[in-house]
């Protein structure tokens, strides 16, 4: 099963058991990915783009093969994919969720237009299917709200007037994603009109009832999850999100899909909770499933895609520069900052290769793996690094000629008499 | 003085605010209770100059730095304003006095015309507290009144 470039061969029993294989593959992966982590980390980008490249290089065609552990691999990839957009459900409040939909929706359009548009164009261009062209389209679409959101808080962006301009563009992307994924789900299962009417009425109502069930009853479902004990709480919430991901898959809408909207369902004390118990888990086997959608691509597939890929990508990154922008500019941010947000929406991630995903387990079209990691590849490590520059990057000379002081803000009215914080309390101990 | 909330979405909610000297200063209080406290830049009012992120027990300390001082502050200047008004910080006995007692119990009101502003126990402020409020050794008890009416409170509490 091993060939003879794997240490496995060196061990003295030559046919070691399947479990051992099974470890020691599993081991070597993870410590490549620790490795690879690490020198994410020193060289400053995400490091996703790295475990996708090391499950490229792994596998068929690759350097080092995986064959044991596969069964395993494709597992845990599941559960990764399923742990990873749990959290992505959860990531935003039903409030924020709500506040998005009803400030920024034009933006969102623009959004949605702009860079959605063209990966549809170029699927056709390609004689891609129009399913595979549409998942195409979602691909270019969603930026990477977690390279995102960690990279702001790298570059002590948080606090900057633009970004609540630029989360309120990633919260709608959540949104559009709740509706997009399970009608994507339904059209790749490739069924009948009638059939498909049917599934997606039932994705759409599922959807419809996330929302609801996490507006109206959050409180329940919060004390009825909710544990002081870290290991009770950990294996109800994980129960849960396996039970409701395995019910989803049962009826077609994808495993990942019902993760994501029982992340959306889940709020308030319990949302804390698995926040904090659940990163650690989704890091690992989220590893597991890039290297594993990795895996999947034989590098020589990656040769013909690069070019349109790359091509897809610049486009993209100009796109979503004009939408960061025109963005920003609405809300009255200065041209520094319109500059910033549209540079900060480039880097794509884990979304693309979670649509990607669906379409490749769903055969939709042999090029889309290989297509979406290329893309991905491009988009994660140069859109960290414009990011990281934006203030360095000269800005296009019609953003400079603006005043630099915003006429208006992204802020609610000022607090009544706000002296303290909320919640501050109001008698204190004298000092002395 | 104004101060601007902004929610953030996934993150948690900016407060910012422009001081006397016209520096912008915001402060992000994030869901996990951490705390950013930003200098805007002048040049480019959308970005920070530098963030100091802040646990929750550091914000509470120099919360305590800014704040505490300003509280003593406030009360000195109330006590300028009514001439003869005192102030006291009483803390109750382990036992005796009206230790594991109402408040209504000791009377204090009606025979000395002082009030019982605030009580403390703990980290926990309780203002207002009702006649019924039964104290606790090692309570902190605020009172208010005339001197001589403070210091027959005083007695009171304290046995």
């Amino acid at each position: 099963m091993l060939t003879a470039a794997l240490p496995v061969e060196v061990l003295p029993e030559p046919d070691a058991s399947h479990a051992g294989e099974v470890l020691i593959e599993l081991g070597i992966i993870l410590l490549v990915l620790a490795g690879l982590g690490r020198l994410a980390a020193r060289i400053g980008i995400p490091s996703i783009p790295l475990y996708l490249l090391a499950g490229v290089l792994m596998g068929d065609g690759g350097f080092i093969p995986v064959s044991a552990g596969e069964e395993f691999l494709e597992v845990g990839a599941e559960i990764g994919v399923v742990l990873l957009l749990l959290l992505l459900g959860l990531e935003y409040s039903p409030q924020d969720l709500r506040n998005g939909l009803r400030s920024n929706w034009v933006a969102g359009l623009v959004d949605g237009l702009a860079n959605a548009v063209p990966g549809f164009a170029v699927g056709l261009m390609m004689g891609w299917s129009l399913t595979a062209s549409l998942l195409l389209a979602g691909v270019t679409y969603i930026s990477s709200s977690g390279i995102i959101a960690r990279l702001l808080d790298d570059f002590d962006r948080v606090a900057n007037r633009e970004t609540p301009v630029l989360l309120s563009l990633l919260v709608m992307e959540d949104i559009v994603m709740a509706v997009f994924l399970p009608i994507m789900a339904v059209l790749l299962v490739g069924a009948t009109f009638v059939q498909g009417a049917v599934a997606a009425g039932i994705a759409l109502g599922l959807v419809v009832m996330a929302f609801v069930v996490s507006m109206k009853f959050s409180e329940k479902v919060s004390r009825l999850v909710h544990s002081h004990s870290r290991e009770l709480l950990l294996l109800t919430v994980l129960g849960l999100t396996f039970l409701v991901a395995g019910l989803a898959d049962a009826v077609q809408v994808s495993a990942a899909v019902g993760a994501f909207l029982l992340g959306l369902t889940l709020s308030g004390q319990v949302a804390d909770d698995v926040r904090s118990l659940m990163p650690p888990l989704r890091d690992v086997f989220g590893g597991l499933f890039f290297v594993f959608f990795g895996l999947t691509i034989d590098p020589r597939d990656l040769v013909p895609v690069l070019l349109p890929a790359l091509a897809l990508a610049i486009v993209t990154a100009l796109t979503k520069i004009f939408t960061g922008v025109f963005a920003a500019r609405r809300n009255g941010i200065g041209p520094k900052g319109q500059w910033r947000t549209g540079l900060s929406l480039i880097p794509r991630g884990e979304f693309s290769i979670v649509i990607a995903g669906l379409g490749v387990a769903a055969g939709a079209q042999a090029q889309l793996g290989p297509f979406a990691a290329a893309y991905v590849l491009i988009l994660a490590v140069t859109g960290s690094l414009l990011m990281r520059f934006a203030d360095r990057i000269p800005m296009p000379v019609k953003l400079r000629g603006q005043s630099s002081w915003p006429g208006s803000r992204t802020t609610a009215p000022p607090l009544a008499s706000a002296g303290a914080p909320p919640g501050a309390p109001e008698v204190r101990k004298p000092l002395a | 003085m104004d101060i601007y909330e902004t929610p953030l979405p996934g993150i948690g909610v900016r407060y910012e605010f422009q001081s006397e000297s016209g520096d912008h200063v915001g402060v992000v209080v994030r869901r996990d209770g951490k705390r950013d406290f930003a200098l805007y830049d002048r040049e480019d009012p959308d970005s920070c100059k530098g963030t100091v992120e802040l646990s929750e027990g550091d914000a509470s300390k120099v919360a305590e730095l800014l704040g505490g001082t300003n509280i003593t502050a406030r009360l000195d200047s109330l006590r300028h304003m009514v001439e003869g008004l005192a102030i006291e910080w009483i803390a109750m006995p382990a036992s005796g006095g009206l230790t594991d007692r109402t408040i209504g119990d000791g009377r204090i009101r009606t025979e000395t015309s002082a009030s019982v502003v605030a009580v403390i126990r703990g980290d926990t402020g309780i203002p207002g507290p009702d006649p019924d409020f039964t104290l606790r050794g090692g309570d902190t008890v605020l009172v208010m009144g005339s001197t001589d009416a403070v210091r027959q409170a005083t007695t009171i509490l304290t046995g």
